[in-house]
C-alpha cells in the first residue's frame, strides 16, 4: 500500500508552540481520523498539509510529491474543506462549482456533468440556481463538500465536516466519504464526535499539545491505553489525552 | 456607563450612539496614526479658518436680500439632498442590517420604540457630518459677536430629521411597491441618484446645451445681483432661521420634527413585520434558465466569478452609477466642445474622464483583489497566484472599459485624435489604479466596501496622485502639448516603480496582515 501523506518533523509556533515534531503517515485508500482536544494542533497540522500555513520546520509529502518543492503538484492532488465553508454568498452552487473546477483546471464539460451529479447526490439540485447567502449552515457545508469533490481529489482533508449538519445530512456525508474510501480515495478528517471516528475510521491519530500521542486502529489504541476491548473510543481518548497532559 | 432608565428611549439611544462611536473610533484606530494626525491637521485648519471668518465678520450683519436668500436656500438644498441620500441608504440598512435587531425584538421593548431610536440614530449620524464642520467654521463667530448664528445648528437638526423621515417613508414605499428582495438594492441606487441629483441640477443648462460655462447657481446669483431675482414667499426662512430668528427657526424645527414623527408613527406598526420579512428576503430566486457551459481554465473561471460578484453587489453598483452620472455631463461637454473642433477646450473634461476611470478601477480592483470571500480556497488550489491576480485585475478593468465607451465614443465621433489620447490616458489611469491594488492588497470584507480606503494611507494617496498625474498628461496631450505631457507621465512612472512589489513581497505583506488580524 502506498502512502497518501507523509509528514516528518512538522513544527509550527505562533505565540506558543502549536505543533511540535509531528510525524504522521496516512496510507492510500484509508479513512484517517485525527482527534484531539481543543487547541491540540489538529487544524494547524491540516492547514500546513494543505499548504495554507507555512511550517517552521518539517516535510510534507502527498502521494510522493514534496509539498514544499512542488506546491502546485501537491495541491492538485488534494482538497481541503474546513469547518467554515469556503463559499461565496452571491454565487449559486452551480456557479461555485464552475469556479472551483476552473481552479483545478477540470475540462468544462466533464466538470459540469460532475457538478450536476454531486448536487443531485447531496440533495441540492433544487437549490442549484439560488444564491448561497440564504442557505443554512448545513447546506453551505454541503456546497463546500461538493466543491471539494468536484475535481476528484486523491486526498480529501476535512476539518469538522459534520458541523451544522442535521442527522440525515450527516448520514449522507458519512456515506459519501465511506464510498469514496471504498473506491480507493483517501480521507483525513478531524471531528469532535468520537462516535463518528469510532465507526468510520480505519485508523485514528490522537494529538494533544501539538504532539501525536497515539495512532492506530481502535483495538491498537485500546491496547496502548491498557483498556479491555469493549471500552469506547471516548474512554480511550480521555485516558490517552489525560496521560499526555500529565 | 449608561445611567438612563433601562429600556427607555434615552437608554436605547445612548446604546445606539455608543455603538456608533465605538465603530468610528475602531475604524480610526485601524487606519493607524497617520490617519489620526491627518484628522487633527484638518480640525486645526478648519478652526483657523473659523477664527479668520469670525474676525472678518465681527461687527457686521448678513443682509437679508435676494442674493443672500438664494445662497441660504442653495446651501440648505445641497445639505438636504446629501442628508436624504444618506438617510435613504441608512433607512434601508435599518430594516436589513440584523445587528442586534433580533435581540431587541425578542425583548419586551415595543418595535415602535426600537424604530424611533434607530431612526433617531440615523438622524444624529446624518447631522454629525455637518454639525462638526459647522462647529469649527461658524463656532468662533458665534462666540465672537454673533450668538444668533447658533440657529444654524437648529436648521441642521431640522434638515436631518426631515431627511431621515423622508428616507424612511421612501424605503417603506419601495418595500410595499417592489417587495423586500429588491428594496435594498433599489434604495442604494436611488440614494446614489439623489446624492448626484444636485450635481446634475447644477449642470442642467449644460445638459440642455445652453451656455456651457454658466451653472444654474451662477445664473441665479447673477440674476439676484442684477435685482431680477425675486425669491418666492417664505424662501427666506432658512437664512433667517440660521441667523437665529426664533420664529423661522421654530417653523423649520416643527417641519423637521413633524416629518420625522409622521414617518416613525406611520411605520411603527409595520416596522417589526417589515424587518422580519427582510430576513432571508434578499435571497435570490432559483434561476429557471439552463446553466451556461462551464468556463475553461482558472483564468476564465475567475473572471466570470468576479464579474458575477461585481454585478450582484448593490453598494458597488450605486457607487459606480454615481460616477457614471458624473460622466454624463462630461460626455455632453466633450460632445459640444468637439463640435467646435477646439482641442484645448476638451482638455479639462478629458482629464476628468481619465481621473474618474481611475477611481472606478480602484474601487473594483479593491473588491476583486482584496475583498476575496474565500482566500483559503484560492490558496489551496494549484493555480498560481499570479494567474489569479491577472484574472481579478482583468475582471476589475472590464466594466471600466465598458463605462469609458460612453464619453470616448462620443468624442471619437467628433475628434478622433482627442478620443485616442483620452482613451490612452483613461486606460493608463485605470490600469495603474488596478496595479496599485494588486501590489498593496489589504484583505477586507465586501461589506466594508465603503471603508476600503482604510488600508495603506501611502498607497491610497499614491493612487489618487498617480491618477491626477495621468489625468494631467491626458489634458496636455488632448490640448496638443505633447512634449509637456511627458513630464507628468515620467513622474507617474517613477511613483509606480517605487510602489511596485514582487510576488514574494505581496505574499509576505498578506501573511503579515493575516498575522496582525489574528
Amino acid at each position: 500500500m502506498t502512502e497518501a501523506l507523509i509528514v516528518r518533523g512538522l513544527n509550527k509556533t505562533f505565540a506558543k508552540p502549536a505543533v511540535m515534531d509531528l510525524d504522521l503517515t496516512v496510507r492510500a485508500g484509508e479513512l484517517y481520523a485525527l482527534l484531539g482536544p481543543n487547541g491540540a494542533g489538529k487544524t494547524t497540522t491540516l492547514r500546513m498539509v494543505a499548504g495554507l500555513t507555512r511550517p517552521d520546520k518539517g516535510e510534507v509529502e502527498i502521494f510522493g510529491v514534496d509539498a514544499r518543492k512542488d506546491p502546485a503538484g501537491a495541491k492538485a492532488l488534494l482538497a481541503w474543506a474546513p469547518d467554515e465553508a469556503m463559499i461565496y454568498d452571491k454565487l449559486t452552487p452551480m456557479e461555485y462549482l464552475e469556479f472551483v473546477a476552473g481552479l483545478w483546471n477540470i475540462e468544462p464539460r466533464a466538470a459540469k456533468a460532475r457538478a450536476e451529479a454531486l448536487l443531485e447526490q447531496l440533495g441540492l439540485t433544487a437549490e442549484a440556481g439560488r444564491w448561497c447567502e440564504g442557505f443554512s449552515r448545513g447546506m453551505k457545508q454541503k456546497v463546500a463538500l461538493a466543491g471539494a469533490l468536484i475535481h476528484e481529489p486523491k486526498l480529501l482533508i476535512l476539518d469538522e465536516p459534520l458541523t451544522g449538519l442535521d442527522a440525515a445530512a450527516a448520514r449522507l456525508v458519512k456515506d459519501m466519504l465511506r464510498a469514496r474510501v471504498d473506491a480507493g480515495g483517501t480521507v483525513i478528517l478531524t471531528t469532535h464526535i468520537l462516535e463518528v471516528a469510532e465507526r468510520m475510521a480505519d485508523r485514528i491519530g490522537i494529538i494533544a499539545g501539538g504532539r501525536l500521542l497515539a495512532e492506530g486502529s481502535l483495538e491498537d489504541l485500546r491496547g496502548m491505553a491498557g483498556q479491555a476491548s469493549g471500552r469506547t473510543l471516548e474512554d480511550v481518548f480521555l485516558q490517552l489525552t489525560a496521560e499526555g497532559h500529565a | 456607563m449608561i445611567r438612563f432608565q433601562p429600556a427607555s428611549i434615552p437608554w436605547l439611544l445612548a446604546h445606539e450612539l455608543r455603538l456608533t462611536w465605538r465603530g468610528f473610533v475602531s475604524g480610526r484606530k485601524s487606519r493607524g496614526p497617520v490617519s489620526m494626525i491627518a484628522l487633527a491637521v484638518l480640525v486645526v485648519m478648519a478652526l483657523i479658518a473659523g477664527v479668520s471668518i469670525a474676525l472678518a465678520v465681527h461687527g457686521r450683519q448678513i443682509p437679508i436680500v435676494p442674493l443672500s436668500i438664494a445662497i441660504g436656500d442653495f446651501v440648505l438644498a445641497v445639505i438636504l439632498t446629501l442628508m436624504l441620500s444618506t438617510g435613504l441608504a441608512a433607512a434601508a440598512d435599518v430594516l436589513y442590517e440584523r445587528g442586534d435587531l433580533d435581540l431587541l425584538f425578542s425583548s419586551p421593548i415595543a418595535p415602535r420604540k426600537v424604530l424611533f431610536v434607530r431612526a433617531l440614530g440615523v438622524a444624529v449620524n446624518a447631522a454629525t457630518w455637518f454639525v462638526i464642520p459647522a462647529l469649527l467654521l461658524v463656532g468662533p463667530s458665534i462666540v465672537h459677536g454673533h450668538p444668533g448664528w447658533a440657529g444654524l445648528f437648529g436648521v441642521l437638526a431640522a434638515a436631518s430629521l426631515a431627511a431621515t423621515g423622508l428616507g424612511l417613508l421612501l424605503a417603506m414605499a419601495l418595500f410595499s411597491l417592489i417587495g423586500p428582495r429588491r428594496t435594498r438594492t433599489v434604495a442604494q441606487v436611488l440614494a446614489a441618484l439623489i446624492g448626484a441629483a444636485f450635481f446634475l441640477a447644477t449642470q442642467f443648462r449644460n445638459l440642455l446645451g445652453k451656455q456651457a460655462s454658466e451653472s444654474l447657481f451662477a445664473h441665479i446669483a447673477r440674476a439676484a445681483a442684477d435685482g431680477r431675482f425675486k425669491p418666492p414667499p417664505h424662501a427666506d426662512l432658512p437664512l433667517r432661521a440660521a441667523l437665529g430668528q426664533p420664529i423661522p427657526l421654530l417653523i423649520l424645527l416643527a417641519i423637521g420634527v413633524g416629518i420625522f414623527l409622521v414617518a416613525v408613527r406611520a411605520l411603527g406598526r409595520r416596522f417589526a413585520d417589515a424587518a422580519a420579512a427582510t430576513q432571508g428576503a434578499e435571497h435570490h430566486k432559483a434561476a429557471r434558465r439552463p446553466a451556461r457551459a462551464f468556463a475553461a481554465g482558472a483564468f476564465r473561471a475567475t473572471v466570470r466569478k468576479e464579474l458575477r460578484l461585481i454585478g450582484r453587489d448593490a453598494a458597488l453598483i450605486s457607487q459606480v452609477l454615481l460616477r457614471v452620472l458624473y460622466m454624463v455631463p462630461l460626455a455632453l461637454v466633450l460632445a459640444r466642445a468637439g463640435t467646435h473642433q477646439q482641442a484645448w477646450t476638451l482638455a479639462g473634461p478629458a482629464a476628468a474622464v481619465a481621473f474618474l476611470a481611475g477611481q472606478v478601477a480602484g474601487s473594483l480592483a479593491w473588491l476583486t483583489l482584496s475583498a476575496e470571500d474565500a482566500p483559503d480556497l484560492l490558496a489551496v488550489s494549484p493555480t498560481p497566484m499570479a494567474t489569479l491576480r491577472r484574472a481579478k485585475l482583468f475582471a476589475a478593468l472590464t466594466p471600466v472599459a465598458a463605462l469609458l465607451a460612453i464619453p470616448i465614443g462620443v468624442l471619437a465621433w467628433y475628434h478622433p485624435l482627442a478620443a485616442l489620447w483620452t482613451a490612452i490616458g483613461a486606460g493608463l489611469t485605470a490600469w495603474s489604479a488596478g496595479l496599485i491594488n494588486v501590489w498593496h492588497q489589504k484583505p477586507g470584507r465586501r461589506a466594508d466596501f465603503r471603508r476600503r480606503r482604510s488600508g495603506s494611507v501611502l498607497a491610497n494617496l499614491a493612487e489618487i496622485g498617480i491618477a491626477f498625474l495621468f489625468a494631467a498628461a491626458t489634458a496636455l496631450a488632448v490640448a496638443g502639448w505633447l512634449v509637456w505631457a511627458v513630464i507628468p507621465l515620467i513622474v507617474a512612472g517613477a511613483l509606480m516603480m517605487a510602489l511596485r512589489r514582487t510576488d514574494e513581497q505581496i505574499a509576505a505583506a498578506l501573511r503579515a496582515a493575516a498575522r496582525s488580524s489574528n
